[in-house]
């Protein structure tokens, strides 16, 4: 046994496996599967074709290329905007018979014909787009029309002139610079259609007229209901859609100075499916640029290596309609089950073998009591979730609630109970700094601070960024506890990186080393992450020498101190290795030692299936969340230890009458106050025997601030 | 083939015939609080059958039997030299009593003082059965005792077995073998009816020909117990423990329960209980976290209190529960007398009972 956990420690160590779940939150994985299977395409045929991606086939297949992702471009910002254009093939085919014959047999200079090919291009576009966007006929049905009244129109003009093209000469060496040339060592067309991939990724990305494209492609009904000019941003879609194609359609003429009855047949179905495949959504809202660029990259490889390979023409447009079938199928499955397969996925279950449990029987430190049965309960049934308790000068008691807010009741009594200061998150640690303002954690926001005249700042929610990260763990998910050191910096707990706030408890399932300490420096305003991999910071506790602080790893079930200045400076200390549940807030008592709150005790069951992740990881897939094994955070209990580890006493609630969780305990002039995250009540229990002037304040700055406002 | 193949694609996702699924509580068997709610309670501690003897109403707890006095309070009767298993009534003033040794004495009646065993190694008889001539005895499992009907549970043992005994004679003659702990039995007729615990199914079972076997009603909700007849045409059926998503799920997982049962004491088991919650060494579920102090009664828990009135064709009809946040768990028998419903909470060491006329009870769905 011994042998085969420490080969499933070593294994869970070094195997990432929590990577596939950050992977698959990212944005960018959309454009991930496309490259994948880019890469697959390419090395496919590279390696079934000796000299496929030697210099002189690639370069004629670059300008190929270059003329198909303008195609494509197009076929995508109209499918962005959630319509589809089967006519661009043959608006390719008009561009490319309207150039020639205006060159030819008219004679026109250069720019005139360029311009009036895409004008022609840009009016059937308007058609299409008048047609589909104004009159709101069908997008397939009306660019089917569109495809056969141009293709009409093409033949026509062919038949007309084909014979005239063919004997003329174009004495132009700017023509053929358009198709043959070079600019900065790439292919004209290549250059033309990177240059447009660019700019359409800008427009579409970070231009109002994109975001308009990409709202209208999303949803149509809530684009008009926000004001968007629906129908006039699809005709635009359209009338781009055709300048484009016929751009393409000049390209082509350039380079070949032909046009046959075959010109950009069939081409609208392999634009088509190289938008597809590059991870375009046939419903519209989600493409952009580079799927379109990555989608033409495989097709255009797929059909010249299918060709070069001998397949016939029937045969390789065969295989091209099957990649497309497949590629409709995943993309629709996709989009309806990526967040399915994340849920499933992204609990990443780790080997977390803990310390024997220490007993809770007659003779050991932790005996079961009773001692706080006879807790008195402040606001029952008037606070909800009171995580940590804190009493300022005046003896107002301070708790944060499940809603956002801090509520404040008032001494001596704590009948009355008012909003202090509307934070919203939800607040979690507290403390006072030395000129009696209150900071805060606040779980999903960062860490704020409400000065005297209940002014709300932020102080930090960011810190600096690890460089091997995947999650943007620059952000605080979940600050947790803090505590000030006598110089002024904030030294606080970032619970988790990988949960937020609701879902705490599902990272004990995990027991990574998911968060960090974090210091921040009032006096710069700089933040900087001081500690890493720790499972679950949660309380954190200034020492008395002043150099060091205490804090807790909620999962791990151990208490450690760490040495932010003096000769030890930089390491971390095991206070206490084995605890017998986890640990939540730690604060100071008034002899010198410490309290601490355990929000949960360990069971045998659970600490078992910590040892099998396996088992953890089957169990979160299998069964509904309500069902899962968690740890029993239902009933919890108060130490008080010392500074060498040793537990000096513990104060239970045996059938968790009063206190089912306990997260935080504060003790002030005599009394021990007690909150619990998921609780109604703040509870009070008396300590006999201790010192009744002692509070948190006088211990860590001394006197009370002389100005003082109500 | 393509069944086979799917059925190992099943197997490694975890759905189809391989997912974790436990029927909901729905229609006859919605919930409610009734056997909280019940304004008679008393309390016996270890109270695990009751018995109709004539007019009288006993129940056995431990190795004593006590009996109901006119003023609601249980007093002992009589003690056996071991556990008592269970009891039932041959006639107006004789019953049956199986020891947890495996042997059954006859108390009372023409047949005083005789004994009988099914087998010497039927050391676990968890419900017994009287028609005319007959004794009928159920066996829960060949190597569990009955103690360790957890264990037998998550070994998914299924070596329980069904006994006839002649009265005269005291002969023994095995009914069915390899049953997954037959938990009740209830003459049907000439049929005999029992309830399959681990398998949460009743099934008929026709005494002269043993081999043919009829299953009335699959998939119940939790893990069914002793069945006794209901006053008009009916029965009650007694269920100890509920079934949930997670102990299905473990049952499941061969490494996770070989070690659990190793190294983890049987008391903090992720199995069913008869009373669970009271240590907070036993494993909680994610929705039995109380918020605000409360537990929700919904919330998944190893035990509750359910008994469930079945029809003439043993088909559920409606139900008296406890849910998770009551105090009458476990409740491994129930007995309809003198217009009045008693279930023996052994989870709890209550017996509550209600009036059977209550709208509630009676046919019809649940409130």
């Amino acid at each position: 046994m011994a042998a085969s956990d420490s080969i499933l420690r070593w294994r869970y160590r070094y195997v990432p496996d929590h990577l596939l779940g950050e992977i698959l939150t990212k944005r960018w994985v959309d454009n991930a599967i496309p490259l994948l299977i880019l890469l697959l395409v390419a090395s496919v045929f590279g390696w079934l074709i000796p000299d496929f991606f030697s210099s002189g086939s690639i370069s004629s297949l670059m300008r190929q290329w270059g003329e198909f992702s303008l195609i494509v471009l197009a076929l995508m910002i109209v499918m962005v905007a959630g319509g589809i254009d089967l006519s661009v093939g043959s608006t390719f085919a008009l561009g490319n018979i309207v150039a020639l014959t205006l060159l030819s047999v008219f004679g026109w200079p250069i720019w005139a014909v360029i311009f009036t090919a895409l004008a022609c291009g840009a009016g059937i576009g308007l058609i299409s787009g008048l047609l589909v966007g104004y009159l709101r006929l069908r997008a397939f049905l009306t660019t089917l029309v569109t495809l056969i009244i141009v293709r009409a129109i093409v033949d026509m003009l062919l038949l007309k002139y084909s014979v005239a093209i063919a004997a003329a000469f174009v004495d132009s060496d700017l023509w053929y610079w358009f198709g043959e040339g070079y600019v900065l060592g790439v292919p004209f067309s290549v250059a033309v259609a990177i240059v447009l991939a660019v700019v359409a990724h800008l427009v579409l990305s970070r231009s109002r007229v994109g975001w308009h494209v990409l709202a209208v492609g999303g949803s149509r009904r809530s684009a008009h209901n926000v004001g968007i000019p629906v129908r006039r941003v699809i005709c635009l879609t359209y009338v781009i859609s055709g300048t484009l194609a016929a751009l393409a359609g000049v390209l082509f003429a350039s380079r070949l100075g032909g046009a046959g009855a075959d010109t950009g047949v069939g081409l609208e179905i392999a634009a088509l499916t190289a938008a597809v495949l590059g991870g375009n959504s046939l419903g519209g809202g989600r493409g952009s640029a580079a799927k379109a660029i990555i989608g033409s990259i495989i097709v255009m490889i797929m059909v010249n290596g299918l060709v070069r390979i001998g397949v016939t023409r029937g045969g390789s447009s065969l295989l091209l309609g099957l990649v497309l079938l497949i590629a409709v199928a995943i993309d629709v499955r996709w989009l309806k089950n990526r967040m399915k397969f994340l849920s499933k996925v992204y609990v990443s279950p780790t080997y977390a073998a803990l310390p024997a449990a220490p007993s809770t029987e007659r003779n050991s430190p932790y005996a079961l009591n009773d001692r706080l049965r006879s807790v008195d309960a402040i606001g029952l049934d008037k606070i909800d979730g009171p995580e940590d308790v804190i009493l300022d000068w005046d003896d107002h008691i301070y708790v944060g609630n499940r809603t956002g807010d801090i509520i404040r009741f008032f001494a001596p009594d704590y009948t009355r109970q008012e909003v202090y200061a509307h934070v919203g998150g939800r607040p979690l640690g507290m403390a006072f700094a030395k000129d009696g303002s209150l900071l805060v954690c606040i779980g999903g926001m960062g860490l704020y601070r409400i000065t005297r005249q209940r002014q709300i700042e932020k102080l930090t929610d960011e810190t600096n960024r690890s460089w091997f990260s995947i999650i943007d763990d620059s952000r605080l998910k979940l600050a947790d506890d803090l505590d000030i050191a006598p110089d002024g910096r904030i030294f606080f707990s970032e619970a988790t990186i990988r949960y937020e706030m609701h879902e705490w408890p599902v990272d004990c399932l995990e027991s990574r080393g998911n968060g960090r300490i974090i210091c921040f420096d009032p006096n710069t305003r700089k933040t900087q992450t001081v500690l890493k991999k720790l499972v679950f910071p949660n309380g954190i506790c200034m020492t008395h020498d002043g150099q060091s602080f205490l804090f807790a790893e909620t999962w791990a079930c151990r208490i450690s101190r760490y040495w932010f200045d003096g000769p030890k400076k930089g390491t971390v200390e095991p206070v206490i290795a084995d605890l017998p549940g986890y640990p939540d807030n730690i604060n100071r008592a008034s002899d010198g030692t410490y309290w601490l709150a355990l929000v949960g005790m360990r069971t045998p069951a659970f600490d078992l299936a910590l040892k099998m992740p396996s088992f953890r990881r089957r169990m979160v897939r299998r069964i509904a969340p309500d069902e899962w094994m968690y740890p029993n955070i239902n009933t919890g209990c108060v130490l008080r230890f010392e500074e060498t580890g040793r537990i000096i006493e513990t104060l239970w609630d045996l059938g968790g009458e009063n206190h089912p969780m306990i997260t935080s305990m504060r003790e002030h002039k005599g009394n021990l106050y007690i909150g619990g995250i998921l609780n109604n009540r703040v509870g009070r229990l008396r300590l006999e025997g201790s010192d009744a002037s002692w509070t948190g304040q006088q211990s860590y700055w001394g006197q009370e601030p002389q100005k003082r406002q109500a | 083939m393509i069944r086979g193949l799917a059925r190992i694609f099943d197997n490694l996702l975890g759905r189809g015939d391989a997912a974790v699924t436990v029927p909901p509580l729905d229609g006859a068997l919605r919930p409610n609080r009734h056997l909280d709610e019940a304004t008679f309670r008393t309390r016996l501690e270890g109270v695990d059958c009751l018995v109709l003897q004539g007019n009288a109403l006993l129940a056995s707890a431990g190795d004593s039997i006590f009996a109901l006095s006119l003023n609601g309070e249980w007093s002992k009767c009589k003690s056996y030299p071991s556990v008592i298993a269970c009891v039932v009534a041959v006639d107006a003033d004789t019953i049956a009593i199986a020891l947890d040794t495996g042997d059954i004495l006859i108390d009372g009646g023409r047949l005083d003082g005789r004994q009988y065993r099914a087998n010497p190694s039927a050391t676990c008889v968890t419900a017994i059965a009287v028609s005319g001539t007959h004794l009928y005895v159920a066996n829960g499992s060949a190597t569990n005792t009955l103690t360790n009907w957890q264990r037998d549970l998550l070994e998914r043992n299924a070596s329980g077995t069904i006994w006839r005994i002649d009265l005269e004679s005291g002969a023994a003659m095995k009914l069915a073998d390899g049953l997954a702990w037959p938990a009740g039995l209830a003459i049907d007729g000439a049929d005999l009816v029992f309830s399959e615990a681990w398998k949460h199914q009743l099934v008929r079972i026709d005494v002269s020909r043993p081999q043919s076997r009829q299953v009335l009603y699959s998939d119940l909700p939790a893990y069914p117990g002793r069945i006794a007849s209901a006053a008009a045409n009916g029965y009650w059926l007694a269920l100890f423990a509920p079934r949930s998503q997670l102990v299905e799920f473990v049952l499941r997982e061969p490494s996770y329960l070989k070690r659990m049962m190793a190294e983890v004491p049987q008391p903090f088991w992720v199995a069913p209980n008869l009373r669970s919650g009271r240590r907070f060494y036993e494993p909680l579920q994610g929705g039995g976290v109380k918020h605000l102090g409360m537990l929700k009664p919904w919330a998944p828990t190893m035990s509750a209190g359910f008994c469930v009135r079945l029809d003439r064709v043993f088909q559920p009809r409606s139900s008296l529960q406890s849910r998770a946040d009551g105090r009458t768990h476990g409740v491994t028998s129930v007995i309809e007398h003198q217009g009045q419903i008693f279930a023996a909470s052994r989870g709890d060491g209550v017996i509550v009972s209600l009036p059977a006329t209550d709208p509630a009870v009676s046919s019809g769905g649940g409130a």
